[in-house]
């Protein structure tokens, strides 16, 4: 046989046999009831690994940063901090939890993609340092701590805090008569108006999915009523069946219809986004984290950089789920349950979160902290403050369709809304695909 | 030295690349086989038993399909371009352009093979962007509006969108390997043919397609395994998308590996990947072998 055949041919199945190699790396695991001490330690002193998926070079030296801090102040710690990126992380954290080689401190995403680690037994339980009646658990906004949550439990410590607004541009709208509308009904008629007037209404650039995605997250928590969305973005429980999910999935095909703009299946995001900042477009759904872009600091034009503001996705007049909610979520770190150095990991991350780091992250990297108090006028920008206040009104997060669902029923979600908005699949036929996706996800729980 | 002991140490010298072959290469090949027998995720590695329900998960799941068909057309439009068309062009290369020329065009064909795939891809996205692209701009410029589209972003255009920009990179590759061949065929064969009044086409086929049969099997099994073993391209131009309807078996496995966390399923498709991959070295052993036979 041709050797480069074979070692070809090999290469393909041995891409997925990595990770035979890794399950054997250590016991099965356990969904282990006992916690780990996780009382201040009386010396500190050990080693103590994380994994973030900051790598991009705009916040990897912040981490380090913080990382540093807290090593020349216990000189007896020593921190192994490894940062990959938003993709990579994905696959590492898997094969790092595979083989039972999870660092002490993980980066988690809020939803089912933290429930996973907290079902295996992998992340620990913090209820007794960060609940909300505990010293650190009340410096924190509520909100974001709650996202953590399993089962009346905390396992999370949110690090920042993030919400989908739509961005617009002033003087577009003032240019075309247009007042920031506030029902569903009133955007599509401001859509209209704008494009009466020569204008882009919504830049939407939806390569990889997920920017619909984040629509579809605010428009399902608005049309559903919270205590059936919640039970269906379960994996246990989840059925799909109400017609609010229909309904959501309609709006968005009739804000896209009025608003959108053709072939947003083959932009990316940040190309819809520059044509925002070139002032081609009117208005972008974008997170909070991204408004940093749109400051001079962050690369704008002055003219853009002195005329943009924000607003929430309207909801319909006719909403029958929750009309306060909000689409975002807090990042996080988990602990490992199994980590030696649990108690150290927690006394690193109450440094990690304390008032003076949290208002160094949101001067240095822009980002919202869910620390109170940590945003004020001499460290951030007027829209970001007010963003702040904006998320403390909010009733709840909705947190991101595609990491708050079961992986398969994300996946149906993704794919389908592709196909509504390439014109190939009608909004019943998605959610056709999406409770066949919820059977197979509670097969696999239950 | 005696000729045992010669033995002994030939295998002596053979030994550590055995141990890394059966390390790195066998072992994980007949582990991934194992392991499509179970289910089990990256959450709950202990794996369970299932059989065949992974093989009878991918006979009914229609992306797994679709993703078989595309690399399949991958491997078709591989073999007219980069077999037929880099034949000829390796021919018109060797036979019609001059000497000097002949070096520059060698070297312009071969610079897109040796760019990495990650930047050629995000490259092709930008020639293939609805809004500035110069796919687009281009067909404007010679009135074909009409055909102007949002090339990776339709679902009947992407995955040949993105089979496109690889026989773009890959066609000066092989072109390069049949120039070598053809190279080594003696100038005297063609003389004769050219005195018994055979023209450029006949020469062609009677005297350079026969003659570089060696090198063009060799190109074929690469072309139809690097098909099927495709995955770069598509997750950087794709993902797999839009509505999976670009996905390969090689994202699809990725997908199923790191996304929906079934691992099981991943290493099944895995396993399909390799016994097409096999078969198709298995295919060129017996060619090659009676070949030498027959000469």
């Amino acid at each position: 046989m041709n050797r480069s055949s074979l070692r070809t041919s090999a290469t393909a199945a041995a891409a997925a046999a990595v990770l035979a190699l890794s399950a054997c790396g250590g016991d099965s695991a356990t969904g282990s009831s006992e916690g780990p001490d996780l009382s201040a330690p009386a010396e500190k002193s050990g080693t103590l690994t994380m994994v973030t998926k900051y790598a991009d070079p705009q916040y990897a030296p912040y981490f380090e940063q913080v990382v540093a801090a807290y090593e020349d102040a216990n000189p007896e710690v020593d921190i192994e901090l490894e940062q990959v990126g938003d993709q990579p992380y994905k696959d590492k954290i898997r094969v790092l939890s595979a083989s039972q080689d999870l660092p002490d401190i993980y980066f988690s995403w809020a939803g089912d993609f933290a429930n996973k680690f907290i079902r295996a037994g992998l992340a620990a339980d913090l209820t007794e340092v960060l609940g909300p009646d505990t010293e650190w658990g009340s410096t924190l906004t509520p909100a974001a701590v709650k996202t953590f949550e399993y089962e009346g439990k905390s396992y999370g410590v949110p690090i920042n805090l993030d919400a989908k607004y739509l961005a617009y541009n002033t003087k577009l709208f003032d240019s075309a008569g247009v007042q920031v509308p506030g029902t569903q009904e009133e955007l599509l008629t401001a859509c209209d108006e704008l494009k009466g007037a020569g204008i882009q209404p919504i830049a939407l650039g939806n390569q990889f999915g997920w920017p619909a995605i984040h629509y579809i997250t605010q428009l399902n928590a608005y049309n559903v009523d919270p205590e059936t969305l919640a039970q269906d973005y379960a994996p246990s429980t989840g059925e799909f069946t109400d017609p609010g999910y229909v309904a959501a999935l309609q709006q968005f095909a009739d804000i896209n219809e009025h608003c959108g703009n053709a072939d947003a299946n083959g932009l990316a995001h940040e190309v819809a986004q520059a044509n925002f900042l070139a002032g081609d477009a009117a208005m972008q759904y974008v997170e909070s984290v991204e408004f940093g872009v749109f400051t001079e600091a962050g690369g704008a034009s002055p003219e853009i950089a002195s005329s943009w503001d924000f607003f929430r996705l309207p909801a319909p007049a006719d909403a029958q789920g929750d009309t306060e909610a909000l689409t975002g979520a807090p990042d996080g770190f988990l602990v490992n349950a199994k980590s030696e150095n649990a108690a150290l990991a927690v006394d690193f991350l109450k440094f990690f979160s304390s008032q003076e780091n949290a208002a160094t992250m949101t001067e240095e990297i822009g980002w919202l902290s869910p620390v109170e108090g940590s945003a004020t006028e001499q460290n951030s920008f007027p829209q970001l403050t007010r963003t702040l206040n904006d998320i403390g009104e909010a009733s709840q997060f909705a947190v991101w369709l595609d990491t708050v669902t079961h992986a398969e029923v994300a996946s149906a979600y993704l794919a389908g809304v592709e196909g509504m908005l390439g014109g190939n699949l009608t909004p019943e036929q998605v959610m056709e695909s999406v409770q066949e996706a919820a059977a197979k996800a509670q097969q696999e729980v239950n | 030295m005696t000729a045992t002991s010669r033995r002994w140490l030939s295998w002596a010298w053979v030994l550590p690349a055995v141990v890394l072959l059966l390390i790195f290469v066998y072992y994980p090949v007949v582990e991934n086989i194992r392991l499509s027998f179970f289910s089990w995720n990256a959450f709950s590695p202990t794996p369970t038993f299932v059989g065949l329900a992974n093989y009878r998960e991918a006979a009914q799941d229609d992306i797994f399909w679709l993703a078989l068909l595309n690399n399949t057309a991958y491997a078709i439009t591989s073999l007219v371009f980069q077999v037929g068309f880099s034949l000829a062009l390796a021919a018109v290369l060797e036979e019609f352009v001059g000497q000097r020329l002949r070096g520059v065009l060698r070297t312009i064909y071969f610079i897109p093979a040796a760019m990495s795939i990650t930047v050629v891809g995000i490259l092709f996205s930008f020639l293939y962007n609805p809004q500035f692209g110069l796919v687009n701009e281009a067909l404007s410029a010679v009135g074909l509006d009409s055909l102007t589209r949002a090339w990776l972003g339709e679902e009947n255009t992407a995955i040949w969108s993105v089979i496109a920009m690889s026989q773009w990179q890959s066609i000066g590759y092989t072109a390069l390997l049949f120039v070598v061949a053809i190279q080594r065929i003696p100038r005297e064969y063609y003389e004769a043919v050219h005195v018994d009044g055979a023209g450029p086409l006949r020469s062609f086929f009677t005297i350079t397609v026969p003659m570089v049969r060696e090198m063009t099997t060799l190109v074929v099994i690469l072309t139809i395994s690097g098909a099927f073993l495709v995955f770069n391209e598509v997750m950087v131009m794709t993902a797999g998308g839009p509505n999976n309807s670009s996905q390969v078996l090689g994202t699809w496995l990725y997908r199923q590996a790191f996304f929906e966390d079934d691992m099981g399923y991943a290493a099944t498709v895995a396993t399909v990947i390799f016994v097409i991959t096999f078969a198709i070295a298995a295919v060129q052993l017996t060619v090659t072998r009676r070949r030498r036979f027959e000469a």
